[in-house]
């Protein structure tokens, strides 16, 4: 099977420590604890965590941007740590912010300039800077500067940016950060479509509906160890849906949230206003039945509906990250 | 060398340049300025086309050249961080050094632009013609002295991120050239023991290269061997740069790779 690869990327024990200074006085910093994976070809892999988990730190691994203390890429076959030119002519990386793009240039400019880094041959380079712009729906704004740009915009000028050497795997971080939820899911639809046409795409979230919507299958890590690893539907396995209870009140139920919150036996609880109702969900350490304590706690605030629900995305998520924050004493890059 | 990528980057920065008047202060308007006081400083010496005026015309125009030279290549990479594009550039297959040596060719180029302008407001502004003794020897030379300009800028670019203090860095640079080069006076005022410095130092030929094509009759220690003495020793000196700089670059695409960013200021 040469040229195809069943498993484009192969990452294997990736540790990565971030060495400070000595004269910034900061410690030194493991961002990424050895970490193992693989993407399929044509799949969507999702990468999930807190902030500071080492997502964006793995990525830059697997791009040849940041080279791992120990562990091995392998992209497309090829050594992902050694063979950089080989793997940068196909893959690519989008990162979520605005920043990224030369905004003197117009958009059709900052494609040209990558296309050229590419070395794209010259003859059909701006029909192949035509066919991005139509893709990501800027064909009317190809010759604006970015600096006049919307947010949206300029995220997909972003991903025109990014598929100029028609990767065969793309990552995405955070791809719908900031964007307006139209603008969103446009962007989702446009990372389906490009999954759609073959491309391998790795991408990281924060928003679990949107990993739920898009990925194959997904990995969790916290504190740059893996928590969690499979298709959603393994990895909701994880969580016995009677674990979850769900109750709509009439009344806000906050002081006695708040009080089962600190319950040793309640994982996590939070409240959501829904149309006039609260809707508080309730993950339950044990498979205990508190389906009647819980009806008399809050029968004060008149209930509308009790009962177990299935555990979303969400509720894995927090119940494998344990909700904690892994951001350190505010430090940042 | 990546003639593609030298190209897509003299673009970026000449589109980026035109759109954006503020570059025209220090990289137009600064040389001007400086050949201008130049020529009024020294046009009391003499008849305007004397040798010492224009010697002073070319000694300012090289230290203008340098300057801006030096700020550009000082700011080259760091707007690349700032602007969040130094990651995307990356990620592609050229390699660094190709897209900071496509502005330092923009440079070149706009020093060349300087350098007819002031030749045109030096025959406005005096009346008097500075004229050269051998034009089709001078224009050739001036762009070898850019060149050779560009070429330490490019070290530079690279040493300024490896040592992280660009500004102090960008300010000591800009004296020594004032010293060493010949283009305010001639390297023959120097301590013998420091002439050496001299002549490690590209732009010294340029200059040198650049009075003999200007002045007839002119003469130093260095001229005695030639102008094509003082071509070969710039065109050997480019390369040392230009060598020593690729080595630089990819130290620091490696540092990169291993601290996942620059140096932080
Ligand atoms: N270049 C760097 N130097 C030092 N520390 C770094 C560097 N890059 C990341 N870190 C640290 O490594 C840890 C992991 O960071 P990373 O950016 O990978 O997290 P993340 O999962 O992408 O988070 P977020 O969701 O906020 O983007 C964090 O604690 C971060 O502060
Ligand atoms: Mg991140």
């Amino acid at each position: 099977m040469s040229g195809e690869h069943e498993y484009p990327v192969v990452a294997e024990g990736l540790r990565k420590t971030f060495r400070h200074t000595r004269r910034s006085g900061l410690p030194d910093k493991l961002a990424v604890d050895g970490v193992s994976f693989n993407v399929r070809k044509g799949e969507i892999f999702g990468l999930l965590g807190p902030n500071g988990a080492g997502k964006t730190t793995t990525i830059k691994m697997l791009s040849t941007l940041l080279i791992p203390d120990e562990g091995s890429v392998r992209i497309l076959g090829m050594d992902g740590i050694k063979d950089v030119k080989n793997v940068r002519q196909r893959i690519n990386l989008v990162s979520g912010g605005e920043r990224g793009l030369y905004y003197r240039l117009t958009g059709r400019q900052n494609l040209r300039f990558f296309a050229n880094l590419y070395d794209i041959a010259k003859v059909g380079q701006e029909a192949l800077i035509d066919k991005l712009l139509d893709i990501v729906g800027l064909t009317e704004a190809a010759d604006i500067k970015v600096e006049d740009y919307s947010r949206g915009m300029k995220q997909r000028m972003h991903i025109a940016r990014a598929l100029v050497n028609d990767p065969e795997i793309l990552y995405l971080d955070e791809p719908t950060i900031g964007l307006d939820p139209e603008i969103a899911r446009d962007v989702r639809s446009l990372i389906r479509k490009l999954a759609g046409s073959g491309k391998t795409i790795l991408l990281t979230t924060h928003y679990m509906f949107e990993a739920e919507e898009l990925c194959d299958r997904i990995m969790i890590i916290s504190k740059g160890r893996s928590v969690g690893y499979g298709t959603v539907a393994e990895l909701k396995k994880m969580v016995p849906d009677t674990n979850i209870i769900e109750v709509v009140t009439n009344d806000d139920p906050h002081d006695t949230v708040a009080k089962l919150s600190s319950e040793h036996f309640i994982q996590h609880v939070n409240t959501e206003r829904i149309a006039g109702r609260h809707c508080t969900r309730i993950q339950l350490k044990d498979r205990t039945d508190l389906l009647s304590y819980l009806d008399t706690v809050f029968s004060k605030y008149g209930i509308r509906k009790i009962g177990y629900d299935e555990p979303t995305l969400e509720d894995i998520y927090i119940s494998l990250v344990g909700g904690e924050g892994q951001e350190d004493g505010g430090h940042h890059r | 060398m990546n003639v593609k990528a030298i190209t897509a980057a003299f673009r970026q920065q000449g589109t980026q340049f035109l759109a954006d008047p503020q570059w025209i202060i220090p990289s137009i308007i600064a040389p001007f300025m400086f050949t201008v006081v130049a020529l009024y400083m020294y046009s009391g010496a003499g008849e305007l086309d004397s040798p010492i005026v224009l010697t002073a015309v070319l000694g300012g125009g090289v230290l203008g050249m340098w300057g801006n030279m030096l700020f550009s290549s000082g700011f080259t990479i760091t707007y690349d961080r700032y602007n969040g594009t130094m990651e995307p550039i990356m990620l592609t297959p050229t390699h660094l050094i190709d897209v900071i040596a496509g502005r330092s060719v923009w440079n070149v180029f706009i020093g060349m632009i300087n350098a007819v302008l002031v030749f045109i407001s030096a025959q406005l502004i005096f009346g008097v013609g500075v004229s050269v003794a051998d034009p089709l020897l001078f224009f050739p030379m001036l762009l070898m002295t850019l060149f050779s300009l560009a070429s330490i800028g490019l070290m530079l670019a690279a040493l300024f991120v490896l040592t992280r203090a660009s500004y102090v860095i960008t300010t000591i640079l800009e004296f020594p050239i004032y010293v060493f080069s010949g283009a305010l006076f001639p390297i023959t005022a120097l301590p013998e023991a420091l002439r050496p410095i001299s002549y490690i130092f590209a732009p010294t030929w340029g200059v040198d290269a650049l009075k003999t094509a200007a002045i007839s009759g002119y003469n130093t220690p260095m001229a005695s061997f030639g102008i094509w003495f003082d071509v070969l020793m710039m065109f050997l000196l480019i390369a040392v740069y230009i060598i020593a700089s690729y080595f630089l670059f990819m130290r620091i695409e490696r540092n990169i790779r291993e601290s996942g960013t620059l140096a932080r200021y």
